[in-house]
């Protein structure tokens, strides 16, 4: 930290703006030799001329003392991903103005890392290494990045991971209380629920690894799996309906009517339940996860349904009227 | 020792005493990680020490926190470009790798070049990386960036005056 300095005199200030300029132009290496010999003149009209230039000087060695492309390439990356994490914060002299509202909106989220949605809310994340992340409704994760490795603690709920590649080569894991994803440089879902965790690939694969067990299962792209504590279940293909949910819909292919309530209910306060004669009905259709009202309705309209409202938190579908 | 100096160093004892531990977990709320939040309980009190200001703070929750966020900002910028660094390194064949000490020292240069740089506009800042580090002329600079040969001449003294402004402590 270089101490504060009163401030320069309108003199200095000035010698201190021509020296910068004919920084400039020597740097050009228009002219050189004519260049050099007036600058010369100028260095040695004032003793002003001399301070200020041995400040310019002062800022060239630091620049030579690090290696030219490598510099370059670091100094833009660095920037570049500071504004993919810290975008409003980018400017340094922007930190102290911001105040405290800034740090605890922006700062304090990226920083505590703990990342909750609420119910019918998804949010997208960028982690520090350049993972992506879309966090489901109701669902609530800690990221805990350190030198060995890159940890994502899935407390509750979904998230889709996109992992990026990591400069220290660390491992990229998401631990749910079931037990551990190992992502293998991917794309892919985590969802964890009371008694399973379930975990779809969209690209490449990850190894899964139940927390009780030592059995170890690698899931590829296409295919799902459900495990818990301790057993492990045989990989089965994805159909097309997988993830919709990140693109802000549920899409169900001959799914029973009970699960794609349960599914629907994530995005929704309050009760939601289907008569026990027709759970096993086989729906296929779209339906918007941001308006479950609109979902319900397709569903009564579209599959001869009879939806009943005790109150708007407690829904039950029933079969319609003979 | 004066009884001023006495006088500092007591505050400074009691400072610690009664506000070290919340410090540390305010920080570690932030950090994530214990070992990070506890150097930087430390580094906050340097400061203080160094500022000799223990016997002028008055409210010292405060003024220790907005300390502490200026430590980690810092410090979350210093990751960001040691990552950096070694991706630029990586592309390296083995033999050029340079050895510890010089990435230290390099490593540090650069982080004072990244803080020298980062309120200047993007224009500029990118004019003063091309040329001086890249090493491109001025014509290939001002086509790369789409500006005119005399605007990269302005943008290259707005960089150097602002980077010595920096280092004087004027900014």
């Amino acid at each position: 930290m270089t101490p504060a300095r009163p401030p320069l005199a309108p003199a200095e200030r000035e010698a201190l703006r021509s020296a910068a300029r004919w920084y400039a132009r020597l740097s050009s290496g228009q002219d050189a030799q004519a260049e050099r010999q007036r600058w010369r003149h100028w260095h040695d009209a004032d003793p002003l001329h001399r301070q200020a230039w041995q400040q310019v000087e002062a800022v060239q060695q630091m620049v030579e003392g690090v290696p030219g492309s490598i510099a370059a390439s670091a100094l833009q990356h660095s920037r570049a991903s500071r504004r993919r994490v810290l975008r409003q914060l980018l400017v340094l002299a922007g930190v102290g103005t911001l105040g405290w509202s800034g740090w605890d909106s922006e700062w304090g989220r990226v920083l505590r890392a703990t990342h909750r949605t609420g119910t019918g809310e998804q949010r997208a994340l960028v982690l520090a290494d350049g993972s992506r992340l879309l966090l489901d409704s109701r669902s609530a994760l800690d990221v805990a990045f350190d030198g060995e490795r890159r940890l994502l603690r899935l407390r509750s709920g979904r998230v889709l991971v996109q992992t990026a590649n990591d400069a220290l080569g660390r491992p990229f894991l998401v631990h749910s209380p079931q037990g551990q994803v190992r992502a293998l440089g991917t794309r892919f879902t985590v969802q964890t629920e009371a008694q399973f965790c379930e975990v779809a690939v969209l690209e490449k694969a990850v190894e899964v690894r139940p927390a009780d067990s030592d059995r170890v299962q690698r899931v590829e792209a296409g295919q799902q799996l459900r495990f818990d504590r301790v057993r492990l279940g045989e990989p089965w293909l994805s159909d097309a309906s997988v993830a919709s949910w990140r693109s802000g819909s549920l899409i169900a292919i001959q799914r029973p009517l009970g699960e794609l309530l349960d599914e629907l209910s994530r995005y929704r306060h309050g009760w939601l339940r289907c008569d026990p004669s027709i759970a096993g009905l086989k729906i296929s259709g779209a339906f918007p996860l941001d308006d479950s009202d609109r979902a319900l309705a397709a569903l009564e309209s579209g599959f001869g349904l009879r939806i009943v409202r005790r109150t708007d938190y407690w829904v039950s579908v029933l079969p319609a009227q003979g | 020792m004066s009884a001023d100096d006495l006088a500092l160093r007591s505050a400074t004892h009691d400072l610690y005493a009664t506000h070290s531990g919340w410090l540390r977990g305010w920080l570690r709320k932030r950090l994530d990680c214990g070992s990070d939040a506890a150097d930087l309980v430390q580094d906050t009190f340097v400061r203080v020490i160094k500022a000799r200001q223990a016997l002028e703070i008055r409210q010292p929750r405060q003024y220790l926190s907005t300390v502490a966020k200026g430590l980690v900002i810092d410090l979350f910028r210093r990751r960001a470009l040691e990552q950096s660094y070694l991706e630029a390194l990586a592309a390296l064949p083995e033999d050029a790798y340079p050895s510890q000490e010089t990435q230290a020292i390099v490593l540090e240069t650069l982080m004072e070049i990244d803080r020298m740089l980062d309120s200047l506009g993007d224009k500029v800042r990118q004019t003063f990386i091309l040329a001086q580090f890249e090493g491109l002329s001025y014509p290939k600079v001002a086509e790369r960036l789409g500006i005119s040969l005399r605007t990269v001449n302005n943008h290259m003294a707005k960089a150097m005056e602002h980077c010595c402004l920096i280092r004087m402590g004027l900014l």
